[in-house]
């Protein structure tokens, strides 16, 4: 929305109009009155220098309108007309009255133009846009005057000095500004459009296509086509014009006319804080005020350096009362949190910190359990216990793994002290209660028991030697020496000797764990055969003790067996009458399972859906109120003295003239009506006297001879009357006609229709030469 | 703003008629904000007369919200309104809200000055003086006839208030005018950022 609602650009919407069409500084826009006001004496000598003062090589001028109809800025005009403006008679030689004189009333404004327009200006410099007819209205010298500017600056095409409104725009002009339009309202729209016209014809069909589609996209609701751009008429291109640069977008004014977002409010509230500490004075620190202490002098900065701290109660909502030792802790030894951390600045981050990790942690909460928990169905508590449970046991999984791992890897390698740790471990998980059952130790465990086994022994034999050398003390250095070499040697030798038996002891060990194992398999084996061969002989047995009398056990057998089949029938059908009921009584209740299963699957979805609802209503709330906060912060920063009662007194106004204007038309209205009775009357009154005269005439025509000629000549006159009044009404038709083919030539001629046949003609034709020199080519080649 | 669900328990049970009388309430706000705002860590900061017939886990709990909601507030820069409008959530009574509202608007400002002390703040710039010195040759090059700045700026330290230092270097001629176009446009975005 580039113009408000009363159809007025406003002046802070210029500013982003010049900036999305790049307009060039040095192409500077002045408001001529600015001009005026600032040099001195007469309005011709002012004129003269006005301007040439603008000092451009170029000069382009372009006048408001400022007729007796209606125009979209009147009520800017309105607001600037002061109660009791003079007017003024203006000449070329008065004195300039003061600005807010001609400001302020739209007569004396006119009059100032008319001048500003006759004035002699030297042509080659001054450029007037549509002078003295006034054609343009404001909002759209605005427009034209900054498209026009945009085209030149940027890419320096000639506009042709001529150019006066938008109907002298060239097609050239007309692509290059819609270009340049569509590329500042959608960047990705605009890149493919090139802003110059090809000089081949298709091609330049081929742009206007594809710009017309362009501007289709962006939403243009009237017709358009390749021809609104080569063959253009005024109106089209005006609404087209007026339609892109309203959708050209603005951002300051969408800042303030759209209640922005929070992070908006708060780099607005930065912004007016940096504002408020730039307008101050910098003063020396000697100087300062506490007021400016605060800004300006750098204070003592903590860094964030949270600790954890003991709060009063759990965090967690376990709904226990905790242990009596717990309560009895924080009643009397608990400090308060303020007190807890060891200085202030660690005091506030650390509340700040706590309360921030309660509140994400409790959003975590809900939104896991609103998509995952609500689905398991189980109570909050449940599924925080069912979830801690599958976590510790993920633990332990990780920590076994995680132990395993290296112990496997080492075993294969040289070093076994940390995997001997890990067997040892394992060996004490494993082989705890009955550790001689494990018949494979490791080799660790062996030596050490060894090792500890045989220590003792190896001890009391070095103390009996020590204690065998001890008393003789008194023989000489190198003799002790050499005993002690000795010593050392057999000493060796049994270690060797010693070394050698428990390798030896091993190996028998090993053999002998063997040859258990493979004797106790060989006893099991032997024992399964055992008892094999005593269940063969027991049967064996019993069939013997039957035999003797084998008729009378072989009948027995038969009724016993033929008995137990009955019985097997019988409990069958048995068993069949149970289980049919079983079997419905089963199915009826699986069909009710599903059934609630489905039934409370539907009510979680409703659930679901229910709290997606709610958090949208309530961010929607939330939404709502902050806006509302905002439109009346903006309302309070609104200036108030745009009042009602002028909105109310200019509808009243418009009211006035609407009836005004109705009065006039039915005062036309009943003149004609009153004219065509006239008429009427006339015409009744003709033929009722020509009957009678008629008649009468008539009558003595019969007699006389001279008044038979004088009723001939009243029928010619009659006729002559009476095609003398045809006439005339086929004049006012005529007539009729004439302006409303008048008005049709206008409005043709505003279409630039002529011309544009006659570009038309010319660009089929050379549509034409190309194809034949195309044609031409294909033949050659 | 938003709260915990822990604050807001303690909070309500704060607003409570029938735990915290108008009397141990006031007391109560009061230590809340003093507690806050004293340079050093009073434990005894509980022990008021109005606050012993109340019990002492309670009162801790209720200290630990309130506290932690004022500097919430604080933080959210919320005004009286708002402030207002979320202890009026929370059950506060009228008279309640006031006693609240009233002391937070008096000692919000100091408790923005306490929250802007949390960071580092880079030195502030008071003064400087330059001297322009000229560097004919040097143990390798005869000839180098470069001119050179000497700085000094005088520094302004934030850790330690009130303190003063100085920062010295030097810097040839390209590298002094690279020094101010850099000034020159933190000084332009600046102004750029209060113009939003």
């Amino acid at each position: 929305m580039l113009i408000n609602e009363f159809g007025c650009l406003r002046k802070g919407d210029k500013s982003v109009l010049v900036k999305n069409l790049r307009v060039p500084d040095e192409n500077a826009q002045l408001d001529a009155s600015k001009l005026l006001y600032h040099i001195a004496s007469s309005i011709n000598a002012r004129l003269a220098n006005a301007y040439t003062a603008a000092g451009a090589d170029e000069t382009l001028v372009i006048f408001d309108c400022y007729n007796d109809e209606p125009s979209a800025k009147d009520h800017e005009r309105r607001r600037r007309a002061g109660v009791g403006a003079t007017e003024y008679k203006l000449t070329l030689n008065t004195p300039l009255p003061g600005r807010e004189a001609v400001m302020k009333s739209t007569s004396n404004k006119t009059q100032l133009l008319r001048l500003l327009c006759t004035y002699d200006l030297p042509a080659d410099k001054i450029l007037l846009v549509n002078h003295m007819d006034c054609i343009v209205k404001h909002e759209e010298a605005d427009i034209i005057s900054y498209m026009l500017e945009a085209a030149r600056g940027t890419h320096h095409t000639e506009v042709a000095e001529d150019v006066q409104s938008v109907k002298q725009f060239t097609s050239e002009l007309i692509v290059e500004a819609v270009v340049r339009c569509v590329r500042v309202i959608n960047p990705a729209m605009g890149g493919g459009l090139s802003p110059l016209l090809p000089p081949g014809m298709s091609a330049r069909f081929r742009v206007g296509m594809s710009l017309a589609q362009a501007c289709q996209d962006l939403g243009y609701k009237g017709e358009i086509g390749y021809q609104t751009f080569l063959y253009s008429n005024e109106p089209e291109i005006r609404s087209l014009l007026m339609f892109l640069v309203e959708k050209l977008p603005r951002e300051s004014a969408e800042a303030s006319d759209q209640p922005a977002g929070k992070s908006a409010v708060l780099q607005r509230a930065i912004a007016a804080q940096i504002k408020a500490q730039l307008a101050l004075p910098w003063l020396p620190p000697n100087c300062r005020l506490p007021l400016l202490c605060k800004t300006q002098s750098a204070g003592p900065s903590l860094s964030f350096r949270a600790q954890p701290l003991s709060l009063p109660y759990s965090t967690k909502s376990t709904g226990k009362t905790p242990p009596r030792e717990v309560m009895e802790y924080r009643r009397d030894v608990l400090l308060p949190v303020t007190a807890q951390p060891s200085h202030q600045g660690a005091m506030v981050a650390s509340l700040l910190q706590q309360h921030t990790a309660e509140l994400s942690a409790a959003q975590e909460w809900d939104s896991e359990w609103n998509s995952q928990g609500l689905l398991s169905r189980l109570t909050p508590e449940e599924y925080r216990s069912r979830k801690l449970t599958r976590l510790h046991k993920r633990i332990k999984e990780q920590l076994r793994s995680a132990s395993s791992d290296p112990s496997q890897e080492s075993s294969s390698g040289v070093s076994g002290s940390s995997s001997d740790l890990a067997q040892l471990l394992l060996s004490f998980q494993g082989s705890a209660p009955g550790d001689h059952l494990l018949p494979k130790g490791t080799h660790f465990t062996h030596t050490q028991k060894f090792t500890f086994t045989q220590d003792p022994g190896v001890l009391v034999q070095q103390m009996a030697a020590v204690a065998s050398s001890m008393p003789l003390g008194g023989k000489s250095e190198g003799e002790v020496q050499a005993s002690q070499q000795e010593e050392l040697a057999s000493l060796e030798e049994k270690l060797q000797q010693v070394a050698l038996h428990i390798d030896q002891l091993t190996d028998h060990m090993k053999q002998m764990n063997l040859t258990v194992a493979q004797v106790t398999n060989e006893l099991k084996d032997r024992e399964l055969g055992n008892q094999e061969k005593a269940g063969t002989r027991l049967v064996k047995k019993q069939t013997v003790d039957l035999l003797p009398d084998a008729e009378n056990n072989l009948a027995k057998l038969q009724m016993l067996v033929e008995g137990s089949a009955q019985r097997v029938v019988s409990l069958a059908s048995q068993w069949e009458k149970h289980r049919t009921p079983l079997i419905e009584e089963h199915r009826r209740l699986k069909e009710l399972c599903t059934n609630q299963d489905m039934e409370s699957s539907r009510q979680l979805s409703e659930i679901k859906e229910l709290h997606e609802k709610i958090r949208e209503s309530a961010e929607k709330a939330k939404k709502k109120e902050t806006l509302y906060k905002q439109l009346i912060a903006e309302l309070e920063n609104l200036p108030k003295d745009v009042s009602r009662s002028a909105y109310t007194l200019r509808i009243l106004e418009i009211v006035g003239n609407i009836k005004k204007q109705k009065e006039e038309i039915t005062k036309i209205l009943s003149d004609t009506k009153e004219l065509q009775k006239e008429i009427n009357n006339l015409t009744g009154k003709l033929d009722r006297t020509f009957a009678v005269t008629d008649e009468l005439v008539f009558k003595d025509a019969k007699k006389d001879e001279s008044v038979r000629k004088s009723y001939k000549y009243l029928a010619a006159l009659h006729e002559n009357c009476n095609q003398l009044i045809q006439t005339i009404e086929d004049t006012g038709t005529i007539l009729r006609e004439i302006r409303d083919l008048e008005e049709q030539i206008e409005t043709e001629n505003g279409n630039k229709t002529v011309a544009n046949l006659e570009r038309i003609l010319e660009d089929y034709k050379a549509i034409r030469e190309e194809n034949i020199a195309l044609a031409s080519k294909v033949r050659e080649g | 703003m938003e709260l915990s669900e822990s604050v807001q328990k303690g909070l309500q049970s704060l607003a409570d008629p029938s735990l915290f009388e108008p009397s141990g309430f006031r007391a109560l706000t009061d230590a809340a904000f003093r507690s806050l705002l004293s340079g050093h860590a009073d434990r005894r900061v509980l022990e008021d007369p109005a606050l012993e017939h109340t019990e002492r886990v309670l009162l801790k709990q209720c200290h630990a919200a309130a506290t932690t909601c004022i500097l919430e507030g604080v933080k959210h820069n919320a005004d009286q309104s708002t402030i207002s409008s979320c202890l009026e959530d929370l059950t506060f009574d009228a008279e309640r809200i006031e006693i609240f509202s009233k002391s937070y608007q008096k000692h919000k400002e100091e408790l923005e000055g306490v929250l802007a002390n949390i960071g580092t703040q880079p030195p502030h710039i008071n003064d400087a003086s330059w001297r322009l010195q000229y560097h004919m040759k040097n143990g390798h090059v005869h000839k180098v006839n470069e001119p050179f700045y000497l700085l000094s700026l005088n520094v302004e330290n934030a850790g330690l208030e009130g303190s003063a230092q100085d920062i010295n270097f030097n810097c040839t001629v390209e590298q002094l005018q690279d020094l101010v176009g850099k000034m020159k446009d933190a000084a332009k975005s600046l102004e750029k950022a209060s113009q939003m």
